[in-house]
């Protein structure tokens, strides 16, 4: 690589992603500095239930992407300090619905297909799981899933030495030429080799025609309280349908409980079309309180002590975008994870960070990824002019 | 005499009384203690700390809001088990 | 009655004045407030059959709240024994409690009244510490010292207050422990006339009783023993221990909006102690400015002259406040690194140093998990920002948030089911 970089790559967004990235090539001896507006886990990644889950993953290469990232950040938990906020734990899939009950029959092809980490272990009636309402009719638990809090796993991420910690910084704009890049953050340029835009709903501001839409999710937290037992999140499976064509009129918005290593419950969440992370109302915390309530009945006594929302960035097409611009080749977009950014992350992190050092070509998952690119939305204008 | 039951003990209470004044009177300054280990006791005594907390008809409650009945039976957070 | 058209929470001075003024401009109002009945913080109403700690000048001053109150009693609905648990951006209000409802009202009234601050001392946290006015509300309520032996420390007017009530109680305090040297100012004087009279009775009261009025001192450390606490009182003249059984702290009070969040659909008028510190007067006058201002902006009529009252109380109260002032808050860094700071969570000053110099807003509650339990930052975020972000003016950490206290969830949807709700 040429030697006037002030850094061999710049990963603009302490996001998990981008942290993931920066981890990755840090290991692979190359300088790397990561930029955010605000700081670490600022935005998405600090504002999620921290799921690694395969099952939620709508079936083909999203799926099997998600199932090998999940071994492979267990792997990385396993093999040393990093990511010892990973955790495995049983996911709770129920259905109260035909179209609920089709889903889990899917989800079962589904992850028999991946014969990947995560298995059913039970497949049955309320009754598997102590306080569950009769209003269940049909319960799948799976092992092999996992937790992991998005802002402990960026923290690890990106305490590691060869990462530049900039933050609070705004980008202002990036121009990219044959030989690098150029990262102009107002009080000082940055001269680059390559850029990794990992930035979340900040992606339009600087890369206006990736079709990101900001799509906010009101979230509650409970006190930590008298009802116990809960191992690991409670789904209902009309998630499994978030992103796909069915729509499950009767059922929105689909709730999902999680306990928090902490003992206080996190119950999510709305899907709206918007960015606002302010607007957060009580009618739909009520829709969310009462579907969870009428699951498991127990919950009634848990006090509420915040709602919020989170902001997640989606893709007009459902599917992340990854990979270089096909107009410059220097900027690798790793963006749009609708919710599975902590799942996919450790994956997309040494996929990307191999992008970056041009050995792509290499990985297993390159046809995976490919469906990815951003050369699907046949961008021809420069990027990154803000 | 107007009484409430706490852990089991009989308490006496004035007319629209608190939980927590009821208990403080009684020589209570600890009504228990949360996961983290801390103790439960009043400390703003206005509903504000969450420090006082208690367990009162199948609710986890504020000792220093919440009036004394006739009969009533409050726990501490982890203790005892209640309607 | 016609129905009411504003929501007015806290049946404080200050929440009492401004629905006079609502209801007077012939705009029904309702009065919510988590106490079974009115009177706020200042004038916490004694139970039923219990006698009054009121000094005539507060009596008296009630007597008129009362009799103005009475004057509009058609246009005003009271409803006791309810929580409000927030306003969300569209527009609507959430009660729990005896009177729960989801209401859409046309114009919200806060009138919340104070907080205490307490800043976090080694042993705070300890059963039989509690804020000094913990120890007044039940006084005021039940007429009761809170046991034998008493301690008040801290810095702050309500020290001398609640002292003298227990001096009338026939329990005086064993010493109270002020940061500052408000006798030594010679501004005092300055202070209307009201409030040299009232702390002239408290210091009359106190010196009768011979209680130790320790100045420029601070209470430095809180252990148990077997038979009480012990406190550690540092003073120019040196290290004091007292024993004590229950310890009254106070380090001044700010505005209680914690869990408020904005909305702009609807006018939202904050009156009294939980916009600005005014005294008993000033939130008298504030709520009177607020609600003519309000009922000039609801009814397309001009709005009222500024308040020369509530200039003057903010006059005398920033005058209050130089004459208290002291260097206290500089001794949390010297804070031994095991003590508390966040209550709820249990979070002590040596978690707070390990985040680094500069931690931003998400990593002080995510990786600290300060300010993410129950009170949501109520009693810590203060002290979490003198010492990790003294330029930062906000006074919470995280962005404010409804509820505004935890809320069960069977009570939160209990709000849904009146039939108020659906209009």
């Amino acid at each position: 690589m040429e030697h006037n970089y002030n850094y061999d790559v710049a990963i603009a967004g302490a996001g998990i992603v981008g942290a993931s990235v920066a981890w990755h090539l840090a290991k692979a001896g190359l300088r790397v500095v990561v930029i955010d507006q605000t700081g670490p886990a600022a935005a998405a990644s600090g504002a999620s239930d921290g799921a690694i889950s395969v099952a939620s993953k709508v079936q083909g290469p999203i799926a099997r992407l998600a199932s090998a990232s999940l071994l492979y950040t267990e792997e990385l938990a396993r093999a040393g300090l990093l990511l010892k906020a990973f955790k495995r734990r049983p996911s709770y899939i129920f259905a109260t619905s035909v179209e609920e009950i089709t889903a889990l029959d899917n989800l079962i092809v589904k992850l028999q297909a991946l014969a990947g980490p995560v298995r059913v272990v039970s497949d049955g009636s309320a009754k598997m799981l102590t306080g569950l309402s009769e209003q269940v009719e049909r319960l799948i638990t799976l092992e092999g899933e996992g937790h992991m809090p998005g802002h402990q796993a960026v923290l690890a991420y990106l305490t590691t030495p060869g990462i530049t910690p900039l933050w609070p910084s705004k980008i202002k704009s990036i121009n990219s030429d044959s030989t690098g890049v150029t990262v102009d953050l107002g009080t000082q340029n940055l001269r680059v080799g390559y850029l990794v835009a990992a930035l979340g709903v900040s992606t339009p501001s600087l890369f206006p025609t990736m079709p990101i839409l900001p799509r906010a999710g009101q979230l509650i937290v409970t006190d930590r309280g008298p009802v116990g037992g809960l191992q690991g999140s409670l789904t209902a499976a009309a998630y499994l349908l978030a992103k796909t064509e069915i729509s499950v009129k009767s059922l929105q918005p689909p709730v999902v409980i999680d306990p928090l290593g902490t003992g206080q419950y996190l119950i999510g969440s709305s899907r709206e079309n918007h960015g606002d992370s302010t607007k957060v109302d009580f009618e739909t915390v009520r829709l969310l309180l009462t579907r969870a309530s009428a699951v498991w009945p127990a919950l009634r006594a848990q006090r509420v002590i915040r709602a919020f929302s989170g902001v997640r960035a989606a893709v007009s097409d459902g599917m992340p975008i990854v990979g270089p611009l096909p107009d410059a080749k220097r900027i690798i977009m790793a963006t749009g994870f609708e919710g599975d950014g902590i799942c996919l992350s450790a994956l997309i992190g040494r996929e990307v960070a191999l992008m970056v050092r041009d050995v792509a070509s290499q990985s297993e998952f390159a046809t995976d990824l490919a469906a990815l690119s951003p050369a699907r939305f046949l961008s021809a204008r420069q990027e990154g002019v803000a | 005499m107007s009484l409430i039951n706490w852990q089991g003990n009989s308490v006496p209470f004035i007319p629209g009384e608190t939980v927590a004044s009821a208990l403080l009177r009684a020589g209570v300054l600890k009504f228990g203690s949360v996961t983290t280990g801390q103790p439960t006791s009043v400390f703003c005594g206005i509903g504000q700390c969450q420090g006082c907390l208690i367990r009162a008809g199948g609710q986890i409650r504020e000792a220093c809001l919440l009036q004394c009945h006739e009969g009533m039976h409050v726990y501490e957070l982890n203790g005892g088990r209640d309607a | 009655m016609l129905k009411p058209q504003v929501l007015v929470v806290g049946a404080g001075l200050a929440g009492l004045a401004t629905a006079v003024e609502l209801a007077r401009a012939g705009i029904p109002v309702r009065v919510v407030d988590q106490a079974p009945t009115l009177g706020g913080a200042i004038h916490r109403q004694p139970l039923p059959g219990i006698r009054s700690m009121s000094s005539s000048a507060q009596s008296k001053r009630w007597s008129t709240v009362i009799a103005n109150v009475e004057t509009q009693s058609s246009a005003i609905t009271f409803h006791f024994n309810t929580r409000f648990g927030g306003i969300d951006h569209s527009g609507a209000a959430l009660l729990t409690g005896a009177h729960a409802a989801l209401i859409r009202p046309r114009a919200i009234v806060l009138a919340l009244g104070a907080t205490e601050a307490v800043q976090p001392r080694p042993g705070w946290t300890l059963p039989g510490v509690m804020t000094a006015g913990a120890i007044q509300t039940r006084i005021k309520t039940i007429a009761e010292p809170p046991a034998e032996r008493v301690i008040l420390a801290g810095s702050g007017p309500l020290l001398l207050a609640v002292g003298a009530e227990l001096c009338r109680l026939g329990r005086p305090p064993i010493a109270i422990i002020e940061a500052s040297r408000p006798l030594s100012h010679l501004s005092a004087f300055r202070l209307p006339l009201n409030y040299l009279v009232e702390a002239a009775g408290y210091l009359a009261t106190l010196l009768q009783a011979r209680v130790p009025l320790i100045f420029g001192a601070h209470l430095t450390q809180i252990s148990k023993t077997g038979e009480g606490l012990v406190a550690e009182v540092e003073t120019n003249k040196g290290m004091r221990h007292y024993r004590a059984d229950i310890i009254g702290l106070h380090d001044g009070i700010r505005p209680n909006d914690t869990g408020i969040t904005e909305s702009n659909v609807l006018p939202i008028l904050r009156a009294g102690d939980c916009r600005e510190a005014l005294g008993a007067r000033g939130a008298w006058a504030d709520g009177v400015f607020g609600g003519q201002t309000l009922a000039a902006s609801l009814l397309g009529l001009v709005a009222p002259l500024p308040s020369r009252e509530i200039k003057s109380e903010r006059a005398a109260q920033n005058l209050l406040a130089k004459i208290y002032a002291h260097k206290g808050a500089t001794r949390l860094s010297d804070l031994p690194v095991d003590t508390i700071i966040c209550r709820c969570e249990n979070r002590s000053l040596g978690d707070l140093l390990s985040l680094g110099t500069a931690p931003t807003d998400r990593e002080l509650r995510l990786d600290g998990r300060f300010g993410m339990g129950s009170c949501q930052g109520r009693f810590c975020a203060e002290w979490v920002r003198k010492l990790k972000a003294p330029l930062e003016p906000a006074p919470r950490i995280g962005a404010a948030r409804w509820p505004t206290h935890p809320i069960a969830i069977d009570d939160f949807l209990a709000a849904f089911e009146d039939s108020e709700s659906k209009t």
